[in-house]
């Protein structure tokens, strides 16, 4: 049983307030991940559980009790750097056991968990080798492996996967996947990557500028946003965000800006007129089709086609364009005109100061 | 007027190699005519046109001065023979060099790589401090001769290996410091807290990690230091009077009231004072290629 629990933690750098009051209980065999842009206070938090920086004010318990005072190696903790921090003089067998060796566990032990451990992530090839011939995947394996060989309860892992391309990401956050499961261990991630946070978490806790902004599961971020910032920054593509104003018409609340002026649907009546933004994830506009809910006509600018899918372009003149996404085989021409359809139910309105309006 | 690329390149290499063939003869000149003198019999030390390499090579320069072989003197040059032996031997001043170079460049090579640790990880010089540090390298040596002579008079240190290795240590600490910290600051602060969340203590941390990445670093720190004490004269000179002579000291002695300067013998002298520190960085020349290019660590 393993908890590791931050009561009002807070991190100030002279008058920089890093991680402001922050308060989070993270369960046993939890897979959270801190989300945010850089400088949110995600890598702060973290290495205050891990014990390299000390907070202003606050405490961090871990199995409840308070662990302030701890040296990192005595919090129960593992941890995965960015930079995998593999030590360049010794091999890969030795970096493996170099915290069994640090516990004093007897050298037979040492090399049945070492080979143990390199069988789960599939290193063994590796043993004799020295970090400097090994790939990026490669070198961050065996850093997990490292951190896995000791046994603790709870992972830290800091932007792990970041350093590495496309293909390789994609494999490690697999595997990444594939241990939580089997170990049933507490995992705390760190990443600056939304796709990261939505495939990996059971828990996302999104942060922005030193503060939890929202916390939940993946689906709950992704199709209840509480705020602009929320969800601008889950999805990909991007939530389609317009800019403009609320507008008291004639049938009730509309939406005009630029580009379009468009009703919006009833259960918005009572929202009072004034600027705001309007979003709407690319995959629910609809095109051809408008069944329930307003549409306007518009001219595709530019076809993307990404195989599977394709994008469709609206307003590219505008700060940011509008963009639908329909099925690949569907036929479309660019500069045709179509019916650009706002499902009721699609439509997410936000307050100028960026809260959401329900 | 327009030329390809590979004529450029090739025209910027040839430059190059002409650069630094002209750089190398000035720097290896003097080694040369050293080695070249320490072979000639007197009478060729100050011929006109100069004898670059002597048909009548002999090894009276040597056994003169490191064996003390008088006999072998030849008989216009007598009197030389009397100067030098009212010297204090050379193998003396070799050991006394040897001995205060030796301990206070291990001395300043520890205090200063600590130093630095502590500068690099925990901040504790400032970058103004620092520079402060700097400045004693700034200060010539000759302005603080007077105020140490009074001190060293009143503690009984001149004259004495402790009385050197003190001053030494001080005066060579700053490169230490500033060296070893460029080498410390190569290690990824994330590799130490790798190594600290996996249960190792701080002095365990330095001492598995820091210090393996470290060691070529220091290495080229410690020869650094070891050439600058072992070829000091100034601050030798002037607070060593017969007890404690050291090797550029006694190569200054090498000078006759009638005769100047007496070339052979000094060059004998100082082909024994050079190889030592030629036999040093060949020992340790592995470490000296990678701590000299600074970045044993790869990111």
């Amino acid at each position: 049983m393993s908890r590791i629990e931050l009561v009002n933690l807070r991190k100030e750098y002279g008058n920089v307030v890093a991680v402001n009051s922050m308060d989070l209980t993270i369960e046993d065999g939890e897979f959270i991940v801190f989300v945010g842009p850089s400088g949110c206070g995600k890598t702060t938090t973290l290495r205050m559980i891990a014990g390299f920086e000390d907070p202003t004010a606050g405490n961090i318990l871990i199995n409840g009790e308070v662990v302030n005072e701890k040296e990192p190696g005595d919090r129960d903790l593992g941890m995965v750097f960015q930079s995998h921090a593999l030590f360049p003089h010794k091999n890969v067998a030795d970096n493996i056991a170099f915290g069994l060796r640090m516990k004093k566990v007897p050298q037979p032990e040492q090399a049945r968990k070492v080979k143990e451990v390199s069988e789960l992530v599939r290193i063994t090839h590796l043993l004799g080798k020295m970090p400097a011939q090994c790939s990026g995947g490669e070198s961050q394996r065996i850093a997990l492996a490292r951190t896995l060989v000791t046994e603790p309860s709870n992972f830290l892992l800091d932007e792990p996967l970041s350093s590495l391309d496309a293909k390789l990401r994609r494999e490690l956050r697999a595997e990444c996947d594939r241990l939580h499961d089997e170990l049933q261990k507490t995992f705390v991630y760190v990443t600056h990557d939304q796709e990261e946070a939505m495939t990996l978490a059971d828990r996302i806790v999104v942060m922005n500028q030193g503060l939890i902004v929202q916390m939940g599961s993946p689906m709950e971020i992704y199709s209840d946003p509480v705020s602009y910032f929320v969800a601008d920054f889950f999805g990909n593509p991007a939530m389609n965000l317009v800019e403009g104003e609320f507008v008291a018409g004639a049938s009730g609340l509309e939406f005009h800006c630029s580009q379009f002026n468009i009703p919006l649907p009833e259960k918005f009546k009572n929202t009072a007129p004034g600027k705001g933004s309007l979003g709407i994830r690319p995959e629910n506009v609809t095109i051809g089709t408008t069944d329930g809910g307003a549409s306007i006509n518009s001219e595709i600018e530019l076809v993307e086609p990404l195989g599977k899918d394709t994008l469709l372009y609206f307003g590219t003149e505008a700060v940011r364009p509008f963009v639908a996404v329909i099925e690949g085989t569907q036929e479309v021409k660019r500069h045709a005109k179509v019916d650009v359809g706002f499902p009721d139910e699609a439509i997410f309105l936000f307050a100028e100061n960026g809260d959401r309006i329900r | 007027m327009s030329m390809t690329k590979s004529q450029r390149r090739h025209t910027f290499s040839a430059f190059r190699y002409l650069v630094l063939t002209v750089w190398l003869t000035i720097v290896a000149f003097p080694m040369f005519w050293m080695v070249s003198t320490s072979f000639k019999p007197d009478r060729e030390w100050f011929a006109w046109p100069p004898v670059y390499i002597s048909e009548n090579a002999t090894l009276q320069n040597y056994l003169v001065v490191w064996a003390d072989v008088s006999e072998y003197a030849v008989d216009e040059t007598g009197n030389l023979e009397t100067v030098a032996q009212s010297l204090q031997r050379p193998w003396t001043a070799l050991g006394n060099s040897a001995l205060i170079s030796v301990i206070s460049t291990t001395l300043t090579v520890l205090f200063g790589s600590v130093l630095a640790y502590g500068v690099s990880r925990y901040g504790i010089l400032s970058e103004g401090r620092m520079f402060q540090l700097l400045m004693l390298r700034m200060v010539p040596p000759i302005v603080l001769i007077a105020p140490i002579s009074i001190w060293y008079s009143a503690l009984g240190l001149l004259d004495s290996i402790t009385g050197l290795v003190m001053l030494y240590f001080l005066t060579t600490l700053p490169y230490a410091v500033w060296m070893s910290k460029s080498f410390i600051d190569e290690v990824p602060r994330e590799m130490e807290q790798a190594a600290e969340i996996l249960g190792a203590s701080r002095m365990r941390t330095i001492w598995e990690v820091v210090l393996p990445l470290v060691r070529s670093g220091l290495v080229a720190t410690f020869l650094f230091i070891l050439i600058l004490t072992w070829s000091e004269y100034l601050l030798a000179l002037l607070l060593s009077k017969t007890a404690v002579v050291t090797l550029p000291v006694e190569l200054s002695k090498y000078q006759g009231s009638t005769e100047g300067r007496i070339y052979g013998r000094q060059a004998a002298l100082s082909v024994g004072i050079t190889l030592p520190l030629i036999v040093v960085g060949l020992i340790i020349r592995k470490h000296l290629a990678r701590g000299f290019s600074f970045g044993m660590v790869r990111r």
